[in-house]
């Protein structure tokens, strides 16, 4: 089935490139995460020329092998995947049927809770220290096992079982579902 | 609103409240206010107000700081770091290829960040890092005291895993042995304590510069401007700034 239904998105190159975008976007996204505020700084720096404006971020996506352990760079690229996958599974349903339901929201889920996860062990989870402080962050991380890889687990498994639900509703029939029928 | 129409809209707000969650902890975090706990965590002033990420509260470089190449070099980088770190490790071999490279034109700073929560033995090690400075000096066979530090250093993330899997009980003498330290002042320094104000104050500073974890580095420019680099990035990325650095006038 889902097979099936990835066969009829991406039969379509516009949705191929919509997904490949939309991973490359948050592959990039994920990377650069530690070191937006160098990026912004860099960008917004008129005495900087253009190249090495395009120069630094590209050469920082290669920190995926330097600053990142073999499963936080697992995770991460697979969630990058999914969230390429999933968004153009979101769009051909939104097109074809006007409505999508649980899996997007599913997958909604799985992009937060891998995010939540992202930042590489080392800086720690960025998402997380911001929203409950450094300290905080930290120290929850100490007490889980993988340091918080567990949110990239998890926004991996979200994510795919959001693919899994839209793939579902876009292999359904085209078919009006009776609801009550008053006489 | 018909249950229906909610359900539907319930899909897309989802979404939307996702990265807006998102985008604003990525927002507070690079931009915002500090917002750590204060008092009664390990690694945090007990009481003090918490200052912002703020480069520019970088504590000056002096000569009390572990400086490699050139005092007067046009680019310093100022690393954070903590000994039991495995990135913190790769980048120790990364900015010694970066000092070897660019010679009198960068200096490398190192400052003590010892995560405390994740690395239990780390702080320990900071101080051991700091004894090995205090037996260098003009007449001592080690070199001067930066000298001796650098040589400590080295051979520390060479020697060890990480991620507080050394026996720093037998490891720590080992390599002061090894470099030419005088153990037995070697092993009183490491429980003086004489070094703990220090080491906090580096850990302070890195916090509030905005530091949130290890590799943590400032590339300070001739004229004073600040690039942070948080993690350990590759060489490209590093020299690329430099580079940048360089230009700056």
């Amino acid at each position: 089935m889902i097979i099936q239904a990835l066969q009829k998105v991406f039969a379509k190159p516009l949705f191929v490139l919509l997904a490949l975008i939309a991973s490359l976007a948050a592959f990039a996204f994920a990377v650069w995460l530690p070191n937006l505020r160098l990026l912004f700084l860099i960008w917004t720096d008129a005495s900087v020329s253009l190249g090495d404006k395009l120069a630094l971020p590209i050469s920082l996506l290669a920190s995926i092998a330097t600053n990142f352990t073999v499963l936080s760079a697992s995770y991460t690229i697979a969630i990058a995947i999914l969230v390429g996958v999933n968004t153009a599974l979101i769009v051909h349903l939104i097109q074809v049927r006007g409505v999508f339901g649980g899996g997007a929201v599913i997958g909604a889920s799985g992009i937060f809770t891998g995010a939540i996860g992202l930042g590489c062990a080392a800086c720690g989870s960025l998402i997380l220290t911001s929203l409950i402080g450094t300290a905080g962050g930290i120290s929850i991380l100490a007490l889980l096992p993988l340091r918080g890889g567990e949110f990239g687990i998890l926004g991996v498994v979200l994510l795919g079982y959001s693919t899994y639900l839209l793939a579902k509703q876009i292999t359904k029939p085209l078919i009006c579902e009776p609801t009550d029928i008053k006489v | 609103m018909t249950p229906e129409k909610l359900t539907q809209l319930s899909t897309p707000f989802s979404v939307l409240a996702a990265g807006i969650l998102i985008a604003g902890a990525v927002l507070w975090n690079n931009g915002g206010p500090n917002t750590q706990v204060a008092a009664g965590m390990p690694n945090q002033p007990q009481g003090a107000p918490q200052p912002s990420g703020d480069l520019e509260a970088m504590s000056p470089i002096t000569d009390d700081d572990h400086i490699r190449g050139n005092p007067n070099a046009p680019v310093k980088i100022v690393e954070y770091s903590d000994t039991e770190c495995p990135f913190c490790k790769a980048f120790h071999a990364t900015l010694q290829k970066a000092a070897q490279e660019y010679g009198n034109d960068v200096a490398w700073v190192y400052r003590h960040f010892p995560l405390d929560q994740l690395h239990s033995k780390a702080r320990k090690e900071a101080v051991a890092l700091e004894c090995a400075t205090d037996q260098g000096g003009p007449s001592s066979p080690l070199g001067t005291s930066n000298d001796a530090f650098w040589r400590y250093a080295d051979r520390w993330f060479e020697l060890t895993p990480s991620n507080d899997k050394t026996d720093i009980a037998t490891v720590l003498p080992q390599i002061a042995k090894e470099i030419g330290l005088d153990g037995s002042a070697f092993a009183t320094c490491l429980k003086s304590g004489k070094f703990d104000a220090h080491i906090e104050d580096n850990v302070q500073n890195a916090q509030a510069t905005g530091g949130n974890g290890t590799p943590w580095s400032i590339v300070v420019t001739q004229s004073g401007k600040k690039y942070p680099l948080s993690g350990a990035q590759p060489y490209a990325s590093v020299k690329q700034l430099i580079d940048l650095a360089l230009q700056e006038k």
